[in-house]
């Protein structure tokens, strides 16, 4: 069941930032970042109520054994650190050297860790598809192996050859499918936000 | 006291002393052209249902299936509703996939819901969580489920791209049909291998063209690009619509088919259609 408030207060304050975003004027300005800041203030206490929630839920699975305690322990140990190194006496918060380093000395290479699996998925996933033939993922993986050659790092002739080919493949079919997908994605993009903006979809089922 | 006559000169002033202390941030053809522009999208918008496609984008027709066999079998589902979230720092279009997906979402856990089947919903973004939440809720009002309410649940990942990689890596849990609709970027690979592995069956939608690979290698039914805006606007069309579309479309590949068929025919000397259908004398 649709409540019409929601879509009624969509379209009041989308129509005011449309109005700000065309017209100069003071109060109209002010009004627009007076909305803005509201969006802001309710987004940033969502975000605080989650993370009391993650640490209140997880202290609670420490507390009775129950789901994955270890995992728990790690979350409220990780909170903490960034609490103490953020807000202790004289911290200066998320700039704080001591907050930078845990960013960088621990979490950057973790996540680098965790990416550096791709070259292997990638690969098995290639494999996967064309074991199951699935005639996109087949192609795909075709085409791949197809530019794959074309960037061999041979010299002479049949390297510049090749260089030449896959520049062209780069400039002209590839941006071309990637160019209209994003044309595609733009136009749709637009339509969507619109429609959910004035509250516009299908009929339940 | 004032009189209504009062009133309504008061409020016409009023607006007259805003408009003339406003000016126009751009010229007039360019405000213009915007309002024009607006014009054309709310022509577009006011139909729900896209008009030329009527297959089922992604395979999510499917999702009622894979919630029979999840009923079966007494596993769950996951939905995963990307790595864009709603208030998190990345560009607004990642965002907007995050509210894509919450139609698609509500498609999945009204299936989930009739069928008794429990569902995770993955998220990076709190208030993406409350969204997925109230979603969820609405989708057992509308199948009268309340009862298994209590079954679903919003799963906060931490933030950033790569923890819901690799939560969905190391996750042992084993679900009926997995779901991942939203903004996926560098991490949608290790994201739809862990959800994919692990799951009987995986669909997946992104419109961040750059990862379009990802999806089309791993998943059963994918939304490519502009498929992900799409799908919402398909999820819910009744039979008689998609008839009407596929009749409609027919007739237009054959009108065109006749028109080339004509054409060439006319070119090459050989016979000249008009002759027939309108009643034309050949030049």
């Amino acid at each position: 069941m649709r409540r019409p408030s929601v879509p009624a207060l969509v379209v009041l304050v989308g129509g005011l930032l449309l109005a700000d975003f065309l017209i100069v004027n003071e109060s109209l300005g002010q009004l627009a970042s007076i909305v803005v800041d509201l969006a802001i203030l309710v987004a940033a206490g969502a975000a605080l109520a989650a993370v009391a929630s993650l640490g209140l839920r997880r202290s609670m699975d420490l507390w009775r054994r129950r789901g994955d305690p270890l995992g728990a322990g790690f979350v409220l140990v990780g909170i903490a650190i960034i609490l103490v190194a953020g807000l202790r006496p004289g911290s200066e918060g998320a700039a704080d050297p001591a907050v930078r380093w845990i960013l960088v000395a621990l979490l950057i290479p973790i996540g680098a860790t965790l990416f550096g699996l791709l070259f292997v998925f990638t690969l098995l996933a290639a494999r996967r598809s064309v074991a199951s033939r699935d005639r996109a993922a087949t192609l795909l993986v075709a085409v791949a192996f197809l530019t794959l050659l074309l960037l061999l790092p041979l010299g002479g002739d049949a390297g510049a050859w090749l260089g030449g080919a896959a520049r062209w493949a780069l400039e002209v079919p590839i941006a071309a499918v990637f160019r209209g997908l994003l044309v595609g994605i733009a136009i749709l993009a637009a339509v969507f936000a619109a429609r959910t903006m004035l509250g516009i979809g299908p009929r339940d089922e | 006291m004032p009189n209504v006559a009062e009133l309504v000169d008061r409020l016409v002033r009023f607006v007259g002393e805003v408009l003339s202390a406003s000016t126009l941030r751009f010229d007039i053809l360019t405000t213009l052209a915007v309002l024009g522009v607006m014009l054309i999208f709310l022509q577009l918008v006011a139909r729900p249902v896209s008009r030329w496609v009527t297959r089922d984008a992604g395979g999510l027709g499917g999702v009622g299936r894979a919630m029979a066999l999840a009923a079966e079998s007494g596993t769950d589902a996951v939905v995963s509703l990307g790595a864009g979230g709603l208030v998190r720092s990345t560009d607004a279009l990642a965002r907007l996939q995050t509210v894509a997906a919450l139609p698609i979402l509500g498609h999945v856990a009204r299936a989930a819901a009739r069928s008794g089947v429990s569902l995770r919903v993955l998220t990076n973004d709190p208030l993406a969580g409350v969204l997925a939440a109230a979603t969820i809720d609405a989708s057992h009002e509308a199948t009268v489920t309340p009862e298994r309410h209590g079954r679903s649940r919003i799963v906060y990942v931490g933030e950033g791209r790569a923890v819901g990689a690799g939560l969905s890596l190391s996750a042992a849990a084993r679900p009926a049909a997995a779901v991942a609709v939203g903004s996926l970027r560098e991490e949608a690979q290790l994201y739809l291998e862990g959800l994919g592995g692990t799951a009987g069956a995986l669909h997946a939608g992104t419109a961040d063209a750059a990862q379009a690979p990802a999806p089309i290698m791993l998943a059963t039914g994918v939304l490519i690009g502009p498929e992900l805006y799409q799908a919402p606007a398909d999820l819910r069309s009744e039979v008689e619509e998609r008839t009407m579309v596929t009749s409609a479309n027919r007739l237009i590949g054959v009108a065109l088919a006749l028109i080339v068929i004509g054409s060439v025919l006319a070119f090459v000397g050989v016979f000249d259609l008009r002759a027939v259908l309108l009643g034309v004398a050949p030049e």
